[in-house]
C-alpha cells in the first residue's frame, strides 16, 4: 500500500510540473496585441494590426520577402513591415492585416513571422450588401 | 406581417414546424419519463416527424441554391452563377446559417437509429438529446436562412475561393457529422445520471462515442490535406483557433473512449466517463462559441464575424454545463465503481495515465486557443503561436509514445517487473534502437526528438506484433485497438519528420535560365495561359539528383469575381519525401519582343523580317460573329522573311464573352514564335509577340517560388488511415458487443 502512496505522489508531482511548465510556456509564448510605437520600444514577440497602405506592397527579390506598410485606420500612423513568407492569398484587398513578430531595429522596419489576413468576403458574406 | 413578407415561406415554416415537433417530441418523452408507457410511442413518432421536417428544411434550401434563386440572402450570399453544380450545393455550408442547419440534419438523422438504440432508456437518453438539438434549432429560427430581399439580384456574391475545392468542401460536413455525435454518448451519460442506472449506458455508448472519434478526425484528415494541398503556406497544421476548435473534441472523445474501454473490461473509470461524455459535448459548444462568435476575430486566419448569436451560444453553454454539473454533482458519489487495486505495470495503469495523458493535451490547447480570452482584460490582450502548442505537446507525444508502446505486453494482472516487461518487448525496441540510430545518423540530434523517434518506433513495433498476433489466431476483429496505436506511432514519427526536419528555400527563377535549389536544378520555363481546365500556371522543370526530372505546374492566379491573388502549390510525392513548390510572385519581364504594325507595315525583330497582310477572320475555324455566346477569334496573316525565305503565318486572337483571351503561339520556321497579343480596333493595327529570337531586348519573366522539402509527410496520412481503419474496427466490434448487451438485458428481464 505504501508504494501506491509513492506511486500517486509521484504522478501528482508529474501533473504539477507539468502545469508549471505549461503556465511559463504560455507566459512566455504570448503575443500582446500593441500600438506601433509600443511595438518599435522593444524586441519581444508582439502582434500589431492595420490597413494596408495603397500600393506599398512590393515582392523583394534579393531578400525573398515582401514588404509593405501598415496603415493604423484610428491614428494613421504607419509602420513598415518586411515579411519572409508565401503572400497569402487574399493579401491586396484586406481589410485589416495582423502581423506577429518583433521590431527589427537595425532596419527599421517591423519582421513578420506571421500574417493574419483578413478579407471582408471571407466566411462571411453578411456585410457585402452592395448589390445593384 | 412585414416580417413574414421578408420570409421564404416553403422553408420558414418547415422549421416552424420543426421546432414545433421538437418540443412535441420533448414533452412526450418528459411523460413517458413521468411513468406514462402510452406517451413513449407519442415521443417516438413526434421525433419522427421532426426529423422529416429538419430533412424537407435542409432539402428546401438545397433546392433553393441549386434554382440559384437569389431572392433568397443566403443563397445570393455564398452562391453565383459562374459556380458548378456541385460548389453550388456545397455553398450551402459556406455560412453560419447554412453550418448550423446542416449540423442539426446530421444530429436529426442520427437521433433516428438512436431510438432503436437507446433500448429502455429511450425516453431520457432521446429527452437529453431533443434539447442538444433545440438549442440548435432555436439559433436558426431567429438566424433564419430563409430571409429574403427586397429585390432579386442577378447573380449571387460568389463563394469565397478558397472554399472551392473538393476537399473543403467534404470537410465541413463530416465535422459536423462529428459534432452531431458527441451528443450521443453526452445525452446516454445524462439519461444514466438522471435514471440513477448506471450499469447499461456504457455499452450502448461506446460504438456511437467511436463513431464520433471516426468523424472529428477524418474531417481534421480532410481540413489538414487541404490546408497543404490548397493553402501554399507549406502545412497541414496551424495551430489556429478553427482547427484547435475540432482538435479539442477530438482528444476528448479519444480519452472517452478509452475510459469506456476500462468501463467495460474491468468496470472502473465509471465516474470518469460520466464526466468525459460531458467534457466531450461541452468542448463542441465551446469551440462553436469561439470560431462563431466572433470573440477570436483578430486572432484568427478565419474571420467568423458577430452574427448576434454570441449570447445564444453562451446561453447555450451554461444551460448544458449547469445542467451536467448539477446531474454529475448530485449522484456522482452514488455511482458504484470498482476500486483501483491494479499494479503499476499493469494495462490498467498504463490505460489511465495514457487518458490523464491525453486529458492534459487536450486542457493545454484549449488553454492556448483561449488566450486571447483569458488576456482580455489585460492592457493589450495577446494570443500564444504554433510554438507554444509544440512545446507543450512535446513531453505529452513522448509520454503518450511510451505507453502506447508497452501497452501490448501489459495484462490486467500486471506484469511482476520492469524486466519481465522490457524482456517481452525486446524485439521491437531492438527495432525502435535500429529506427533511432539510423535517424540520428541522418541528422535527428535534439535528445528529444531522438527518444520521440524511439518511442514512437517501438510503438509501431510492438503493436504490429500485436496485430499480426492476433490475425495468425484469427481475432483480427478485436485487434482495433493495437492497430490504431500503430497509427498513432506512425503519425507521431510523421509529424515530427515532417514538422521539424522541412527544408525550405525561396528562390527568384529566371525564365530559362536553370538554377541550383539544394540537390535540384529548377528551370522556369514558361507561363501557362488559363485554359477550360485549368487556371493559369507556371512550368517549372525540376532535375532531381541522379537526373530525373518532371514538370511543376505552381499556380498563380487572380479569382475572377474576388480579385484575390490565388496561389496553389505543386506538390509532388516521392518516397521518402513530398517536393512542395509554392509560388510567391511572378514578373512577366518586360516585353521586348513586342510590335506593333499597321496593314501592310512591315518591320524587323531578331533577324527576321515581318509584315502585316491583313485580318483572316476564318482562322480560328469559325467567325467574329458566331453564335453570340460561343468564343470569336481574329487571325492575322503575317509574311515572315528569314534568309530570303519567305513564309505565311497567321496567329489568332480568341476572346470569349465571358473575358478569357487566349493568343497560342504560332512556331515560326527556322526557330521562335509569334504571337497575335492584341489588337488595336480604331487604328487596325496588331500587337505581335515574339518569342524565342536572339536579340530581343527588355527583362526576362521571373518567378519567385518557395521550394520545400517536406521528409516523410506521408507518415501523417497513412498514420491518420491506420488510426481510422483501428477505429472502424473497433466501432464494429462494440457495436455487436452492444447488440448482444441489449439482448441479455433483454433476457434478464
Amino acid at each position: 500500500m505504501n508504494r501506491r502512496r509513492v506511486a500517486y505522489l509521484a504522478g501528482a508531482g508529474l501533473l504539477l510540473a507539468f502545469a508549471a511548465f505549461s503556465l511559463t510556456s504560455f507566459r512566455s509564448a504570448l503575443t500582446p496585441y500593441v500600438s506601433y510605437a509600443e511595438a518599435r520600444e522593444q524586441s519581444r514577440t508582439v502582434q500589431v494590426a492595420g490597413g494596408l497602405a495603397k500600393a506599398s506592397s512590393r515582392y523583394d527579390e534579393a531578400t525573398s520577402s515582401l514588404l509593405f506598410t501598415l496603415v493604423d485606420p484610428a491614428t494613421q500612423q504607419t509602420l513598415r513591415v518586411r515579411y519572409h513568407g508565401v503572400k497569402p492569398a487574399n493579401f491586396e484587398d484586406a481589410i485589416s492585416i495582423v502581423a506577429i513578430g518583433s521590431y527589427d531595429r537595425a532596419a527599421d522596419e517591423f519582421a513578420a513571422g506571421k500574417l493574419l489576413v483578413k478579407c471582408p468576403s471571407k466566411y462571411q458574406g453578411a456585410e457585402v450588401k452592395t448589390y445593384s | 406581417m412585414s416580417y413574414l413578407s421578408t420570409l421564404y415561406l416553403p422553408g420558414a415554416v418547415a422549421l416552424w414546424c420543426a421546432l414545433a415537433f421538437a418540443v412535441t417530441a420533448i414533452w412526450g418523452y418528459a411523460r413517458a419519463l413521468g411513468g406514462d408507457p402510452a406517451a413513449l410511442r407519442f415521443g417516438r413518432n413526434a421525433y419522427r416527424f421532426f426529423a422529416l421536417a429538419i430533412a424537407l428544411v435542409t432539402a428546401i434550401l438545397f433546392l433553393c441554391l441549386y434554382l440559384r434563386d437569389y431572392r433568397i440572402e443566403y443563397v445570393y450570399q455564398y452562391s453565383g452563377n459562374d459556380l458548378s453544380t456541385f460548389f453550388q450545393l456545397a455553398a450551402f455550408w459556406a455560412g453560419q446559417k447554412g453550418s448550423f442547419l446542416i449540423w442539426l440534419f446530421f444530429g436529426a438523422m442520427l437521433g433516428l437509429p438512436l431510438v432503436r438504440a437507446a433500448g429502455r432508456d429511450e425516453a431520457p437518453v432521446m429527452t437529453v438529446f431533443l434539447f442538444t438539438q433545440l438549442g440548435l434549432l432555436l439559433i436558426l429560427v431567429r438566424e433564419n436562412p430563409f430571409i429574403m430581399l427586397p429585390q432579386t439580384p442577378l447573380d449571387g456574391a460568389g463563394l469565397n475561393p478558397l472554399l472551392q475545392d473538393y476537399w473543403m468542401t467534404i470537410h465541413p460536413p463530416v465535422m459536423f457529422i462529428g459534432y452531431a455525435a458527441t451528443a450521443i454518448p453526452f445525452a446516454f451519460a445524462m439519461a444514466a445520471l438522471w435514471r440513477r442506472d448506471y450499469g447499461n449506458w456504457a455499452a450502448r455508448a461506446f460504438p456511437w462515442a467511436l463513431f464520433a472519434f471516426l468523424a472529428l478526425g477524418a474531417a481534421i484528415l480532410l481540413g489538414g490535406y487541404w490546408a497543404y494541398k490548397t493553402l501554399g503556406w507549406g502545412g497541414y497544421w496551424g495551430w489556429d483557433p478553427v482547427e484547435n476548435a475540432s482538435l479539442i473534441p477530438w482528444l476528448l472523445t479519444t480519452v472517452l473512449i478509452h475510459g469506456l474501454y476500462l468501463e467495460r473490461a474491468r468496470g472502473r473509470f465509471r465516474r470518469a466517463t460520466v464526466v468525459l461524455s460531458s467534457l466531450a459535448y461541452l468542448s463542441v459548444l465551446y469551440g462553436t462559441f469561439l470560431t462563431r462568435s466572433g470573440v477570436l476575430a483578430d486572432f484568427s486566419v478565419h474571420s467568423f464575424v458577430d452574427l448576434g448569436i454570441s449570447g445564444w451560444l453562451i446561453a447555450l453553454m451554461l444551460f448544458f454545463l449547469g445542467g451536467s454539473a448539477w446531474l454529475v454533482a448530485t449522484r456522482i458519489r452514488e455511482i458504484p465503481s470498482a476500486p483501483s487495486e491494479d499494479p503499476l505495470l499493469s494495462r490498467g495503469t498504463f490505460v489511465v495515465l495514457g487518458t490523464i495523458t491525453l486529458l492534459a493535451s487536450a486542457l493545454v490547447v484549449t488553454l492556448g486557443t483561449s488566450a486571447p480570452i483569458l488576456t482580455r482584460f489585460l492592457e493589450n490582450p495577446g494570443q500564444v503561436g504554433p510554438a507554444f502548442y509544440n512545446r507543450v505537446n512535446l513531453p505529452l507525444a513522448l509520454l503518450t509514445a511510451f505507453l502506447v508502446a508497452l501497452v501490448p505486453f501489459l495484462t490486467w494482472r500486471g506484469a511482476a517487473s520492469w524486466g519481465e516487461l522490457l524482456g517481452k518487448a525486446r524485439w521491437g525496441l531492438v527495432a525502435a534502437a535500429a529506427v533511432a540510430v539510423l535517424a540520428a545518423i541522418l541528422g535527428v540530434h535534439d535528445p528529444f526528438h531522438l527518444l520521440l523517434v524511439l518511442f514512437a518506433s517501438a510503438a509501431v513495433a510492438t503493436n504490429l506484433t500485436a496485430v499480426i498476433g492476433l490475425a495468425r489466431r484469427g481475432g483480427l476483429k478485436s485487434a482495433g485497438g493495437y492497430l490504431a496505436h500503430v497509427g498513432v506511432g506512425v503519425i507521431l514519427l510523421g509529424f515530427l519528420a515532417s514538422s521539424a526536419y522541412d527544408e525550405s528555400v525561396k528562390v527568384t527563377l529566371e525564365r530559362g535560365r536553370p538554377t541550383a535549389v539544394g540537390d535540384l536544378t529548377l528551370t522556369f520555363q514558361r507561363f501557362v495561359p488559363r485554359s477550360a481546365t485549368q487556371k493559369e500556371r507556371m512550368e517549372v522543370e525540376v532535375v532531381r539528383p541522379g537526373g530525373s526530372r518532371y514538370l511543376a505546374y505552381p499556380s498563380l492566379f487572380v479569382n475572377d469575381r474576388s480579385r484575390q491573388l490565388m496561389a496553389h502549390p505543386d506538390i509532388r510525392s516521392f518516397a521518402f519525401h513530398d517536393l512542395y513548390l509554392s509560388p510567391l510572385e511572378y514578373d512577366p519581364g518586360e516585353r521586348g519582343g513586342r510590335l506593333l504594325l499597321a496593314k501592310d507595315q512591315s518591320a524587323t525583330r531578331g533577324g527576321i523580317e515581318v509584315r502585316f497582310l491583313g485580318f483572316d477572320l476564318e482562322a480560328g475555324g469559325h467567325g467574329t460573329t458566331p453564335a453570340a455566346s460561343g468564343p470569336m477569334s481574329v487571325g492575322a496573316v503575317l509574311e515572315i522573311t528569314r534568309d530570303g525565305r519567305s513564309e505565311r503565318l497567321t496567329p489568332i486572337y480568341r476572346f470569349s464573352p465571358g473575358g478569357e483571351v487566349e493568343f497560342p503561339p504560332v512556331a515560326i520556321p527556322g526557330g521562335g514564335r509569334v504571337a497575335l497579343a492584341g489588337i488595336d480596333a480604331e487604328s487596325g493595327a496588331v500587337e505581335l509577340l515574339f518569342e524565342g529570337l536572339p536579340d530581343l531586348p527588355g527583362s526576362p519573366a521571373k518567378l519567385a517560388l518557395d521550394v520545400t522539402r517536406k521528409p516523410l509527410i506521408q507518415l501523417v496520412w497513412g498514420g491518420l488511415y491506420l488510426i481510422f481503419l483501428g477505429g472502424a474496427l473497433a466501432a464494429w466490434q462494440r457495436y455487436r458487443q452492444a447488440l448482444r448487451h441489449d439482448a441479455t438485458a433483454a433476457g434478464t428481464r
